[in-house]
């Protein structure tokens, strides 16, 4: 365990690391500072603190995955470990099915095309399992698209005949989603937060009518829900990691997506003109979080879940204990 | 005594008094039925000891965290025992006489509150004086023994009924604003107090004006020093904001049980309704983290708004969605479960309003919180 003095020096390694490389530059800084090993033996401290700061930098690393694979219990811990392919936008199904043979839709983070080795998970009739597919059977495809700093790459592969994989033990997938449910969530409430510095700094800075525009209630009261949304957001992850239960996780996703939304709505009005432009860096954050709340399920998606497993009859989600 | 002992030990005595403890009225009764209500609850309570703890000894608590507080709350009104308004006065009113009372004469008086022997209110606003406290002008002139009181308040919840009035005094001079205010611990029943319950929407006369006519104020009755009335409320506001607002989430968490069970099937929108559940959860979850924090002694303040507005949005959305699911028992029903639905959509929409309106809590979180000074 780490202690306090432990904690604050990883935070602050992290912190460095994120603040200074993006991309595979950033998996080996991460990978160095010992944040792999952090991963498997406190997952809260290294998920929590990593991508929040990934998300309030506007970084990307391979982190998801190796928060994947972690979930799922496939080794080893470093940045050297397969990659995984992780569901396609908007879904949480493993990317793979199994029949006869071997179905693939799925993302994978930048660094995916040149990983050694590549794993699927994989949802077949007797199971769930992971299955390792060469990279050659794999049909691999870089995406712009609205945020092409992200560098996601779609993963597909049609009735291929693969080797046998690791078979999952029951709720093994079910783990690895409320985890990366967890990362995305800090990733979009670190976002938001830096999306609502952005504005701040400049309703402070900007004058029009002799005054900064932070004195008028209308600026104020966009970035007061700002800040709301996100500590909502924010303390239901922590309650996630707290009660330890799917149901707290999926919703406090979904509260970190609506809150980068309404960081994004807000902020870029607060910006105006200037937050519309490519001079500045607002853009960027309200590419990324679209994408990023599409990732194991949009806020939309899982609220409408929540709201149909209880109009049916379901019960509700647990309350998180005192 | 911690927090699963207590919490183990609670659940169990409820069960075991389930009877004794039970309201005799059906719905949300009326405002007497419940003040009465409330002082049986806390009577038993208090005499088994679960009232007690987390109050310091000096006040005839038990000591222990003040999370054990927070579970009474949240178990009295999961039940359906108090009505959590009513109920949370006591966090409110409790820890400000324990800050800035004279120790003997918190000893002799809190106790009973916390009893249920004695219904306390709250004299802050005044009809000039709503959300700007600092110019309130219910003027405290010093005589020989103490002061002299004249003035009026108005939204004093359960003036009717109250023993004690912790109440805020101009003490300054009329331009003094917040540095000319004192806060006087006064008896309801001293010559010159009339109180004038007031209608609202919600049908439940909770709020009063009380008119102070040359009331006399014995000078030991002084919270705090002369002039310390500004703290007294700024300390006495987050609480409001705390354990307070953790019985309300609790109390809207019930809600939102019983109206599952309620509403027919396909009168609930399956968007708004997991919506709702998320904004219920979120507000359980930040205001467990601000009773930690309290518990952790640490003192509450402007970050506390936030829970309020996370409680106001959850509030109001649950109840719109009542409002849709059960429009034929809100709009049209006279049973008591129907018309205290009624009543509770109703007074959703104070939500907004009581304890600061959600402007003054954005104002003092963009102040406060992000720092943007407003320039007035």
């Amino acid at each position: 365990m780490m202690d306090a003095a432990d904690r604050d020096l990883f935070a602050a390694a992290v912190r460095r690391a994120t603040e200074a490389h993006t991309g595979t530059a950033l998996d080996a800084a991460l990978d160095e500072v010992g944040w792999h090993d952090a991963l498997g033996a406190e997952p809260r401290v290294a998920v929590s603190l990593s991508f929040e700061c990934q998300g309030a930098c506007n970084a990307t690393s391979s982190a998801l995955g190796s928060v994947v694979r972690a979930g799922l219990g496939v080794g080893p811990r470093s940045a050297e470990g397969p990659a995984v392919v992780l569901p396609a936008l908007g879904r949480w199904d493993p990317p793979g099915t199994l029949a006869e043979r071997l179905s693939i839709r799925g993302l994978g983070m930048a660094a995916l095309p040149m990983a050694e080795h590549i794993v699927v998970p994989v949802r077949g009739g007797a199971g769930d399992l992971v299955v390792p597919v060469p990279r050659g059977r794999l049909t691999l495809a870089h995406v712009q698209g609205l945020d092409p700093a992200l560098g996601l790459v779609t993963v597909e592969v049609d009735g291929a005949h693969v080797g046998s994989g690791g078979v999952l033990a029951t709720g093994t997938w079910a783990a690895a989603v409320d985890l990366a449910r967890l990362a995305v969530g800090h990733e979009l409430v670190g976002a938001a937060g830096a999306m609502l510095e952005l504005a701040r700094v400049h309703a402070l800075e900007r004058e029009q009518f002799g005054r900064p525009i932070a004195a008028f209630q209308a600026v104020r009261h966009r970035l007061a829900d700002t800040l709301v949304a996100i500590e909502g957001a924010r303390a239901l992850l922590d309650a996630a990691w707290d009660d330890g239960s799917s149901d707290t996780a999926a919703m406090a996703k979904a509260m970190a997506g609506r809150a980068a939304r309404v960081a994004a709505r807000h902020c870029q009005q607060v910006l105006a003109g200037i937050g519309f432009t490519t001079e500045h860096p607002l853009h960027r954050y309200v590419r990324r979080v679209l994408v990023l709340d599409e990732l194991f399920g949009s806020a939309r998606a899982l609220t409408r879940v929540v709201g149909n497993a209880l109009v049916v009859g379901g019960p509700l989600p647990a309350p998180v204990p005192l | 005594m911690d927090l699963v002992e207590f919490r183990t030990g609670l659940d169990e005595w409820l069960a075991g008094h389930r009877t004794e403890l039970a309201p005799t009225h059906r719905g949300a009764g009326t405002l007497d039925e419940q003040v009465a209500q409330l002082a049986k609850v806390k009577r038993l309570t208090f005499d088994a000891d679960w009232m007690r703890w987390g109050w310091p000894r000096l006040v005839g608590g038990l000591g222990g965290s003040t999370l054990l507080r927070a579970y009474l709350g949240e178990a009295l009104t999961a039940a359906d025992l108090v009505e959590p308004g009513i109920y949370s006065m006591t966090e409110v009113l409790a820890p400000t006489m324990i800050d800035y009372a004279a120790p003997e004469l918190a000893a002799v008086m809190v106790p009973r509150l916390l009893r249920g022997d004695e219904t306390w209110c709250q004299g802050f606003s005044e009809p000039g004086t709503g959300s700007n406290l600092a110019t309130l002008s219910c003027r405290a002139v010093r005589d020989d023994d103490g002061w002299r009181v004249n003035g009026q308040k108005v939204w004093t919840s359960l003036a009717q009924y109250a023993t004690r009035c912790v109440l805020l005094v101009r003490s300054g001079t009329a331009d003094s604003a917040h540095r000319g205010i004192t806060a006087l611990f006064v008896d309801m029943d001293t010559p010159g107090i009339t109180v004038r319950p007031i209608g609202t929407m919600h049908g439940v006369p909770e709020f009063a004006e009380v008119f102070f006519d040359d009331v006399a104020v014995p000078a030991g009755r002084m919270l705090g020093e002369e002039g310390q009335g500004w703290s007294v409320a700024m300390d006495l506001l987050p609480f409001e904001r705390s354990t307070a607002l953790w019985h309300r989430g609790a109390h809207l968490q019930h809600r939102l049980r019983q109206l599952l069970v309620t509403a027919s099937a396909g009168t609930l929108d399956p968007m708004q309704l997991g919506e709702t559940v998320q904004m219920l959860a979120a507000l359980r979850a930040r205001s467990r983290a601000t009773q930690y924090r309290m518990a952790a002694g640490e003192r509450l303040g402007a970050e506390t708004s936030v829970d309020k507005v996370l409680l106001a949005t959850a509030e109001q959305a649950l109840f719109d969605l009542a409002e849709g699911a059960l429009s034929d028992a809100i709009l049209l029903g006279d049973d008591p479960d129907d018309a205290r639905w009624r009543s509770e959509f109703l007074y959703s929409r104070a939500a907004t309003i009581y304890g600061g309106t959600a402007e003054i809590q954005r104002n003092i979180i963009a102040r406060r919180l992000l720092g943007l000074p407003d320039h007035r």
